[in-house]
């Protein structure tokens, strides 16, 4: 029926009410130093089957869908988890799944790789036990599992010093397996999604640091939240967040609805990679405005939520290439609103 | 995770999006016709009487009343699809948009069997206007502070006062307008307000024009001097009035209009940068971005409505953020093809843009009082 929000479902709030007692905010600070893996986390995110959420039964996944994965990547943004969780299932394990490759529990990330088998800034590299590469042979598209001690690893880190390493591998040593073409770009428009959906779920936790500490906080004898101006800088960053939570709830729907091939899929995927990287910047600087000295500290919890929200947006391509895509979009479709609404252009 | 100030939207009725389709291709054929141009913020400022009559005719009007006041009985939800259709394309709805909009819901909420009877059916036909009574010259924003005063007489009641910017009241048939009914008590200011359907033909009414800066005339100032309102023509309660425009400011802030009212703009941007006469600006596809965020977003505040929810902060979000696109819109037009664009449709709607755009964030309710509805509901005030 018209109307029905699709996480309605008893099945699927159980399920978030599950992932926000393992994914809490707030206790991990590891000041100064580079974000490493929380293995403690994982192994609990193994035990639960998140590690692998939509991977096939068959192949030892949960065989879940996009609308819980969604929801996990929420989650997980809004706690800063230190996990490969979107790598691990939604690129590395997709791409074993497209190879015919089997995949035996591990931790793993996955990197597309140049003619001469580099990839920069690939995330938690260091960290896998293996990584699963996509490279343009002369044959085709190849898709090959490499263990991390046969990878060269330049160790390199992302705005919010999470590992976003360097990585090279000798293609001539590889045997890798066919994969269709498109694969590529579904590896890209999956990539926006994700960060998409973790840039949400880290702007609510943005938010309510936001309003704890204007609540809190007392100045000129009242709370900062009373004062007007400070109430519009918290009011944009709910409005921004909203967005982003809109646009990546849409892509979703499209990818449940008609797959990473479908054109309108596309042009969700990129309408959310767009609107949260543009709502960063007012996020962003909105709440380090409200936070005062403080919010810039290494101490104190914001940095890790906004300086990731910062990264997320050029990793899977950069904001102008996202909007790039949707003006390139529109004038193939001849009408911008029939492309956003679907049915017949006028 | 924090609960979300607009919900999640559903997925799509199939139903839906045939209405959709069939929206659409009427209005292909009108714009064919040659029966309108395409323009901006058409729902304030196009007013076409034969147009909202043929709409009317077609059911699009007045589609949530009862079929038994002449309605159509249809869902809210249908009548979003419609009116994003209508105001994606800029068709002329002016005409229709107070009465279909606020006046028939709140008939229908707050109205006796009688009032319903009379009225309804006359604006589910396209055939009765309304305008809207609220702003004072000294109430805009305080809308608690209006000085509009009704007094008790045999038979009904006296109204005395200026109501300002009521647009579209020199074609319009009557108003809801909003008066104090009891004495000023400070520390109740919400209390002694009432609202009162005022027939703008009443002997006692002078409404004069007050053009706006681009010359045209939709606002106007309307007299009440003495107008007599029999008591079958007050709207709900006595005192009641507070409660009753706050829920009329729900149906007038929570609709598509808040973020497509300058969408022709962005059409013609697109086709500009296609035929190579506009610049490829990645401004544009970020603006495309977000209005596909604010469809999905509207959607959800529309299909809450449905389900009988408060919406009011929901709404308060979409506004604030929708009105600001919609005018940043303009303004990027305005900044990549100009007022002197050559093609001459862009550069008439960029004009008609800068022209209405300080609208869009004070109408139905200013960006600034809506940040502070937000800021309440997270618990800040």
């Amino acid at each position: 029926m018209s109307g029905q929000d699709a996480l309605q479902s008893t099945e699927l709030r159980d399920f978030a009410q599950m992932l926000s007692e393992v994914f809490t905010s707030g206790d991990d600070h590891r000041i100064g130093e580079v974000v490493e893996l929380d293995r403690a986390l994982w192994s609990t995110l193994t035990e639960l089957g998140l590690d692998r959420l939509t991977g096939s039964e068959e192949s030892g996944g949960s065989g879940a869908g996009w609308l819980e994965a969604a929801l996990l990547l929420e989650a997980a943004g809004s706690a800063a988890a230190a996990v490969p969780v979107a790598e691990n299932d939604l690129l590395a394990g997709w791409l074993l799944e497209q190879a015919g490759l089997d995949a035996a529990p591990a931790v793993r990330t996955a990197a597309v790789l140049d003619a001469d088998g580099r990839a920069r800034h690939v995330p938690w590299a260091r960290f896998a036990d293996s990584i699963v590469v996509l490279w343009e042979s002369p044959q085709g598209w190849q898709v090959a599992e490499v263990a991390r001690g046969d990878v060269e690893i330049v160790e390199a880190v992302n705005l919010a010093a999470e590992p976003r390493d360097h990585v090279c591998v000798d293609l001539s040593a590889l045997s890798g397996r066919d994969v269709p073409a498109g694969t590529v770009d579904e590896f890209r428009y999956r990539g926006a999604l994700v960060r998409a959906l973790a840039t949400a779920g880290a702007m609510d936790r943005i938010l309510e640091l936001v309003v704890d500490h204007t609540t809190a906080r007392v100045q000129f004898g009242r709370p900062l939240g009373k004062f007007q101006a400070v109430q519009a800088l918290v009011a944009d960053i709910a409005t921004e967040a909203s967005l982003v939570h809109a646009a990546a709830d849409g892509a979703v729907d499209a990818v449940v609805a008609g797959g990473f091939g479908d054109a309108s899929t596309r042009f969700a995927i990129a309408a959310a990679a767009s609107c949260a990287g543009h709502a960063a910047s007012v996020v962003a600087r909105n709440a380090h405005q409200a936070l005062g000295a403080i919010g810039f500290t290494m101490e104190h919890e914001l940095h890790r939520h906004a300086n990731r929200i910062l990264s997320w947006r050029s990793e899977f391509g950069t904001v102008a290439s996202w909007d790039s895509e949707l003006l390139a979009a529109a004038g193939e479709a001849e009408e911008v609103w029939a492309l956003i609404t679907g049915g017949p252009a006028r | 995770m924090s609960a979300r100030l607009v919900p999640r939207a559903g997925t799509p009725d199939p139903a839906l999006t045939e209405l959709r389709a069939e929206v659409r291709a009427f209005l292909k054929e009108q714009i064919d016709a040659g029966v309108f141009t395409p323009g901006i913020d058409t729902w304030l400022t196009r007013w076409n009487p034969d147009f909202t009559r043929a709409l009317a005719a077609r059911g699009w009007v007045g589609m949530t009343i009862p079929v038994e006041y002449g309605g159509h009985g249809r869902t809210f939800m249908e009548r979003f699809v419609v009116t994003e259709e209508l105001l994606a394309v800029g068709a002329p709805v002016a005409a229709q948009w107070v009465a279909d909009r606020q006046a028939a819901p709140s008939l229908l909420k707050y109205g006796t069997e009688e009032q319903k009877q009379r009225f309804l059916p006359g604006i589910a036909a396209g055939e009765i206007c309304w305008a809207i009574g609220m702003s004072e010259p000294d109430s805009g924003s305080d809308l608690a502070s209006v000085k509009t005063k009704a007094t008790q007489v045999d038979g009904g009641w006296r109204i005395s006062g200026t109501k300002l910017w009521t647009s579209g009241a020199h074609h319009a048939d009557a108003f809801f307008g909003l008066a104090r009914s009891a004495p000023l008590d400070p520390a109740h200011r919400h209390d002694g307000l009432s609202q009162f359907i005022v027939l703008l033909d009443s002997p006692g009414v002078t409404i004069r024009p007050i053009l706006s800066m681009s010359g045209d005339h939709h606002f106007n100032e309307v007299l009440l001097d003495d107008v007599f309102v029999p008591d079958d023509l007050v709207l709900g309660q006595i005192g009641a009035g507070w409660e009753q425009v706050t829920s009329e400011l729900g149906y007038e802030r929570s609709g598509p209009e808040r973020f497509l009212s300058t969408f022709g703009v962005l059409e013609s941007l697109v086709h500009g940068v296609a035929d190579g006469s506009v610049e490829a600006d990645t401004r544009i596809g970020a603006t495309i971005g977000r209005m596909a965020g604010l469809h999905r977003m509207s959607t959800a505040v529309s299909e809450s409505l449905e389900r009988g929810e408060n919406a009011e902060l929901a709404a308060s979000v979409v506004k604030v953020l929708g009105t600001k696109t919609e005018g940043d819109l303009a303004d990027l037009a305005d900044e990549i093809a100009g007022y002197t664009a050559a093609d001459a449709h862009l550069a008439e709607l960029v004009r008609a843009g800068v022209m209405q755009r300080p609208g869009f964030t004070l109408r139905g309710g200013t960006s600034e009082i809506l940040r502070g509805v937000i800021a309440r509901g997270l618990g800040m005030r």
